[in-house]
């Protein structure tokens, strides 16, 4: 397995106290929590702090980190057999398989982070013949999905692939993947957060398995954006049609729609199509709202010209009136 | 590959005080707290406590930030107040940007 180098991870000495390493890893959540920040990088750096700290906070697995020895960052190595022998507690596995359908994969091994966390270091304080003194629930697997817009409003199957460590019969780990497929109910928005309850890790001795989360994330849609269960477009108009209004046809994620352009439309406007954004759970359906904008053709034939500048030379709209007041000014439109 | 398929847990379907426990990791004393500063509110009378499924997301993270941070009870109310606030102010972000052309 590849060593990590967890004092590095968390900026602090190999010799650094308790509250040292304390301090180092709140210094660092403030910055990387997920509750804080909530970029994919930011996510990433905190997996990697977390784990040193989990290693680093607890006396034992600190113990045992240090007795992997000096390695650099990276580096392949292999615990000696006297670590296997002296920190290495067997029958404290997650019982995997129970669950059936694990494809084992040869090729991805385990991490440290796998190796500390399945090591069973409480164990040892429970005796070691007491196999049945130690519960523990099951971990719970938090995974993330990206469906469509077209799939949060119909509903759809997402197969998710859960890399678990297991212990095989030879007493070795292997990271496992799992493949369970999840049925996400319609109507589902960005962010949310499914729970399938008792589908996570199973729990060691008498403790309960843990749960399964899914964080469901939209894919960003090339027409529309939502807002929880509504739905915007943007859509472009002439200036003609803002003038003179007129039916226009609408993209909506059933089908093409017809929108009213009312004379003298002003850019920005929005017009609200009831129900036809993402379908709620249960019944009813967000909104469509269309924000109309008026564009400027990019080019103009000589005719084109000839009769917008006609039309200038004949209207009398003077939108700048309120501009023209004196010094006084600070008028507002709102 | 498992044929089966999961189907997500009921979340119409309020949860137990012991679900609630087991599934977030918080502890009695930190829950009956935070009823008491008003962040989660249960149904039904104290020995009969039951949540929406919405608060085990709450004590979860209630749950995180305890461990990671090492706030108590009221530090935990706090947070997720503001937490939830700037989910609110966030989502109301993302619907005025949506209401402005694209660059």
């Amino acid at each position: 397995m590849k060593f990590k180098d967890y004092y590095a991870t968390l900026g602090v000495e190999r010799e650094a106290s308790n509250d040292e390493i304390k301090k180092a890893f709140r210094k660092l959540a403030r910055k990387y929590h997920p509750d804080v920040a909530k970029d994919q990088e930011s996510d990433h750096k905190f997996k990697e702090i977390n784990e040193a700290y989990q290693t680093l906070s607890d006396q034992e697995k600190r113990e045992a980190y240090d007795q992997l020895g000096r390695h650099s960052p990276g580096e392949e190595f292999r615990p000696s057999p006297e670590w296997d022998s002296r920190f290495w507690q067997d029958g404290v596995s997650q019982g995997g398989g129970s669950q059936g359908g694990g494809v084992p994969t040869g090729a991805q091994t385990i991490d440290l982070a796998d190796l500390f966390e399945q090591m069973g270091f409480r164990s040892v304080h429970q005796g070691r013949s007491g196999e049945a003194a130690f519960s523990r629930r099951g971990q719970d697997y938090e995974v993330a999905t990206t469906i469509s817009h077209e799939d949060a409003a119909r509903g759809s199957e997402v197969a998710l692939d859960l890399g678990v460590p297991e212990m095989g019969r030879d007493g070795t780990l292997h990271r496992v993947s799992k493949t369970v497929r999840l049925r996400v109910p319609k109507g589902v928005i960005d962010g949310e957060r499914l729970r399938v309850a008792g589908r996570g890790a199973a729990g060691i001795g008498k403790g309960p398995a843990g749960d399964l989360y899914l964080t469901i994330r939209l894919q960003p849609h090339r027409l529309f954006k939502a807002v929880g269960h509504d739905l915007y477009l943007e859509v472009p108009i002439t200036p003609s049609e803002a003038v003179l209004g007129g039916d226009i046809e609408v993209p909506s994620l059933d089908g093409r729609l017809t929108l009213n352009v009312k004379p003298g439309t002003r850019g920005g406007q929005t017009l609200r199509l009831v129900g036809k954004g993402l379908p709620k759970r249960k019944q009813g359906s967000g909104n469509l709202y269309c924000v109309l904008q008026i564009v400027t053709p990019p080019a103009l034939s000589d005719r084109e010209r000839e009769l917008y500048q006609e039309l200038g030379e004949l209207s009398t709209f003077q939108p700048r009136l309120h501009l023209q007041d004196g010094p006084k000014g600070g008028q507002s439109n709102g | 590959m498992a044929e089966e398929i999961l189907l997500i847990t009921d979340d119409d379907q309020p949860i137990g005080l012991d679900e609630l426990l087991d599934a977030s990791g918080l502890v009695h004393d930190d829950v009956i707290e935070l009823v008491a500063i008003g962040v989660f509110q249960p149904l039904g009378t104290t020995s009969t406590w039951t949540f929406q499924a919405r608060t085990l997301h709450q004590a979860r993270r209630a749950a995180r930030l305890r461990d990671d941070f090492g706030l108590n009870a009221p530090g935990m109310a706090l947070a997720l107040t503001y937490l939830e606030r700037m989910e609110v102010l966030e989502s109301r972000l993302r619907e005025l940007e949506s209401l402005l052309p694209r660059p």
